[in-house]
């Protein structure tokens, strides 16, 4: 060690002496790169509006997407975020909470009435919102001028209820950044369906929809941030029922269910795990038992556990995604992705790879010393609905919009701490 | 001795720190704390006992006792990695480590003595919730150790000595669980002590032009606590069997081994210089294991990699004698830290330290001796992380030490 190096050493040592004998550490510094966060809107379905548990409610919402990137925004100089916050934690009323059944947290509807406050308009009490996330939205519902007509929660905070669009809102608070989540209500629809009536949007009328968005948000020079759409079989929602649900362990319930089923000698049971039953109106039997790789869907495991589904009963076809429906979903999701991908690119977006963060949470990733992964409640990414993330899975994947920010507008906004968020509460 | 041991059960309570690399405490005596913490070559009096076995019997005079304690001020500063403005800081209690040595000579040549002391220890806690509280919240860790010694002087050059060492551990330490329920989160609070043996080892060289030379080798103790308490609290019921209520949990953490070498020179009648290197055999820690004895798919056996390295430590100082009253004392080391820095835990935040130390002592007759010393210690700022938990940021310490102590010899 030189002089140099010794003679500030010896200076530090006398001025920590005067300062005491606390230990100081160097702050990070916010900076907002070539992004200008001045007036941050935030456009999207579900997962933008802080959508958790089954409903859209008060605590959620303070722990929406939206929120938790302009709480980080306000560090690099955002001034005003505005939230069209629910009266209360129960919202529309359909919120799940845990409860102890046998033992075992399970899901049940949380009690109590929904107070009509909660469906009114909030627009001119307390408007104009940075937070246009809008539960149920499609992509091409957020240029639909009255869309607030068709869904009661943009109905409560449309600028003006027959006319207003979401993107109309949106650029009327002339934003200097925006995000933009959208596309998985197109996919989910379809899945949530079965695939029974609906079509997913074809992924060229996904394109003109995507790129007029991005075209009218960044029209005034605006920034922004996108992000991909995860696939159905990442979500538990379809991942946690598996094929062969149907676990025997009693030789006389073998032998029973054989019985039964024997006028359709293509359908057999042992111990262990079985198929589930299912109908299939393409089968030429019309029953069927599942094959490894189809999904089932979560709705379906209290008829499974109850009621004899997929047993005595055959598993109804709303309740099941078969080998080409899921490859029908797999090919939209890529097409989907591929088009973000390109038009975030071409607009010099941020991209936010939410389908990869997913697959590397799966078989769990800690962050912040907290261990995830993706089941369904003991996971704790994704909420009780098993569709939408929980507090902490919001966080996460705030901090993968917060990367793509930074790295494509050489940015230093912080990420957020994941434990300051509540975790799923058990009872 | 009964009361000896009432006594340092006391301190036990009260006592916690840390002060050097990973858990290693060296305040091992006010003089040599005022020196830059150098020892293994110096003769002053018992305390050589612990410093180096092989230098007591060449103690001046017939009778020494030694006895000492510090205050450890310590503060670690946390700033979550970039990007990220989250910061935390710990609220460390005061800790006050203690030694007492007692040595006399039986005949000419040869030397008893005991040293009690504590060579290991940490304490902290960080800010209440902070985000590093899955890895810990607060925890206190200490060894004391007895050591009695018996010490040869083979030549009026060359003396040799040994001690054993029985030493006792309790470790007390609280982390949170990412569970949440209608109390609060979830915590594991685990609780153990346990004791046993090593030996302290060493030789001591005195040239009569004022050279003097000492080699010290402490051995590896394994503080092994077995059926320690590991209580959880504030499960939620529908949990409650994931998490057996009065768990116990087997956790064993190495004491490491000490290799030292000093060089003094007695310079002028009145100025005392000296050096040592103290090299710490930290390859020892590689994991803590939390093996618990109920476990549940949602309760694995804990592994923990650390992943410690050997270090070297360099320090070096001197004593002035002012009057035969006064004495003043300054040194300084560089305490590299042992700790890997993609396994570093926020339970030991260990630094590179650089440190200063100050010292002086007032004899109001001959035979007694006042001192007290002053140690300051920069952590330097450094980025760390917890690889495996994915958890990293940059860390700062800064400790400060004032130590009184009294020894008196005939």
């Amino acid at each position: 060690m030189t002089k140099t190096h010794i003679l500030p050493l010896i200076l530090l040592f006398l001025a920590s002496l005067l300062g005491g004998c606390d230990a100081d550490i160097d702050a990070f510094s916010p900076d907002p790169g070539e992004a200008d966060f001045t007036t941050f809107v935030s456009l999207g379905n579900s997962l933008t509006a802080g959508f958790m548990d089954g409903e859209l409610y008060r605590e959620g919402q303070h722990n929406s997407l939206a929120n938790l990137l302009a709480g980080q925004f306000m560090h690099t100089g955002l001034e005003d975020f505005n939230q069209p916050l629910m009266h209360d934690d129960i919202g529309f009323g359909n919120r799940l909470i845990l409860a102890e059944a046998d033992g075992q947290p399970l899901p049940v509807p949380m009690p109590g009435t929904p107070d009509p406050e909660n469906f009114e308009n909030k627009y001119n009490d307390a408007g104009p919102f940075h937070n246009l996330g809008v539960p149920g939205a499609r992509i091409q519902h957020l240029l639909f001028e009255g869309y607030a007509t068709l869904n009661p929660y943009y109905q409560r905070f449309a600028a003006d209820i027959p006319t207003s669009s979401i993107m109309g809102d949106a650029l009327a608070l002339n934003p200097s950044f925006f995000s933009l989540w959208i596309g998985n209500n197109d996919i989910l629809s379809y899945a949530l369906d079965s695939g029974e009536g609906e079509h997913i949007l074809p992924p060229e009328d996904f394109r003109v929809a995507f790129q007029a968005l991005v075209g009218q948000l960044t029209q005034q020079g605006a920034s922004g941030v996108t992000a991909n759409i995860p696939n159905i079989t990442q979500i538990p929602f379809f991942a946690t029922v598996p094929y062969n649900a149907l676990l025997l362990t009693d030789p006389d319930v073998v032998a029973l269910l054989n019985n039964a089923y024997a006028e359709a000698p293509h359908i057999s049971f042992e111990l262990g795990p079985n198929p589930l039953v299912v109908y299939d109106s393409d089968h030429m039997a019309g029953i069927r038992q599942l094959e490894k790789g189809e999904l089932v869907l979560l709705s379906a495991l209290n008829g499974i556990s109850n009621e004899g589904w997929g047993s005595q009963e055959p598993l109804s076809g709303e309740y099941y995604l078969n080998a080409k429906q899921i490859e029908h979903v797999t090919n939209h999701v890529e097409a989907y992705n591929d088009i973000i991908s390109e038009t975030a690119s071409n607009f010099n977006l941020a991209m936010t790879d939410v389908n990869q963060l997913l697959k590397d949470a799966e078989p769990g990733i800690y962050f912040d010393a907290i261990a995830f992964n993706t089941e369904f409640i003991s996971g704790g990414v994704f909420s009780l609905d098993g569709i939408h993330l929980s507090a902490r899975g919001y966080a996460i994947v705030a901090n993968a919009f917060i990367e793509a920010i930074n790295s494509q507008y050489q940015a230093s906004v912080p990420k957020v701490a994941i434990g300051n968020y509540p975790g799923i509460q058990f009872p | 001795m009964r009361k000896m041991f009432l006594m340092v059960s006391w301190l036990v309570a009260t006592s916690t720190m840390l002060q050097a690399g990973g858990y290693e405490v060296s305040l091992h005596g006010q003089r040599q704390v005022g020196m830059g913490l150098i020892g293994t070559s110096l003769t002053l009096d018992a305390s050589a006992a612990f410093n180096n076995p092989g230098a007591l019997a060449m103690m001046p005079g017939q009778l020494s006792v030694v006895g000492g304690i510090n205050g450890v001020f310590a503060s670690t500063a946390f700033q979550m990695e970039a990007p990220s403005v989250y910061q935390a800081k710990t609220d460390n209690p005061l800790s006050t480590p203690f030694h007492f040595y007692a040595a006399g000579m039986l005949t000419d040549r040869l030397a008893a003595g005991i040293a009690v002391n504590t060579p290991y220890g940490n304490s902290l806690e960080w800010e209440d919730a902070w985000a590093g509280r899955f890895l810990i919240q607060n925890i206190s860790l200490m060894a004391i150790t007895v050591q009695p010694t018996l010490s040869y002087r083979v030549t009026d050059m060359l003396s040799v000595g040994a001690g054993f060492v029985y030493a006792h551990g309790a470790v007390d330490m609280e982390r949170a669980l990412p569970i949440e329920g209608p109390d609060g989160e979830a915590r594991l609070h685990i609780d153990g002590s346990t004791g046993n043996y090593g030996f302290n080892a060493g030789i001591q060289f005195a040239h009569p032009a004022g050279f003097q030379a000492g080699l010290s080798y402490r051995s590896q103790i394994d503080m092994e606590v077995e059926g320690g308490d590991a209580l959880f609290s504030n499960i939620p019921s529908s949990l409650a069997t994931a998490f057996p209520a009065n768990n116990k949990v087997d956790v064993s953490l190495p004491l490491p081994a000490n290799l030292d070498f000093g060089l003094s020179y007695q310079a002028t009648p009145d100025l005392l210089v000296g050096m040592a290197l103290h090299y710490v055999f930290w390859g020892a820690y590689d994991e803590l294991v939390f093996d618990f004895e109920e476990n549940t798919a949602s309760l694995p056996d804990s592994y923990n990699k650390r992943d410690y390295s050997n270090t070297l430590i360099i320090r070096a100082g001197g004593e002035y004698r002012v009057t035969p009253e006064i004495y003043l004392r300054a040194g300084g080391y560089f305490d590299p830290t042992p700790v890997n820095s993609e396994y570093f835990s926020p339970e030991t935040p260990s630094l590179d330290n650089l440190a200063f130390t100050g010292g002086v002592s007032f004899l109001p007759i001959p035979e007694l001796s006042i001192d007290a010393s002053l140690l300051y210690i920069i952590g330097l700022e450094e980025d760390m992380r917890y690889t495996p938990e994915n958890f990293g940021g940059s860390y700062s310490t800064r400790i400060f030490i004032p130590g009184i102590g009294i020894s008196y010899q005939l």
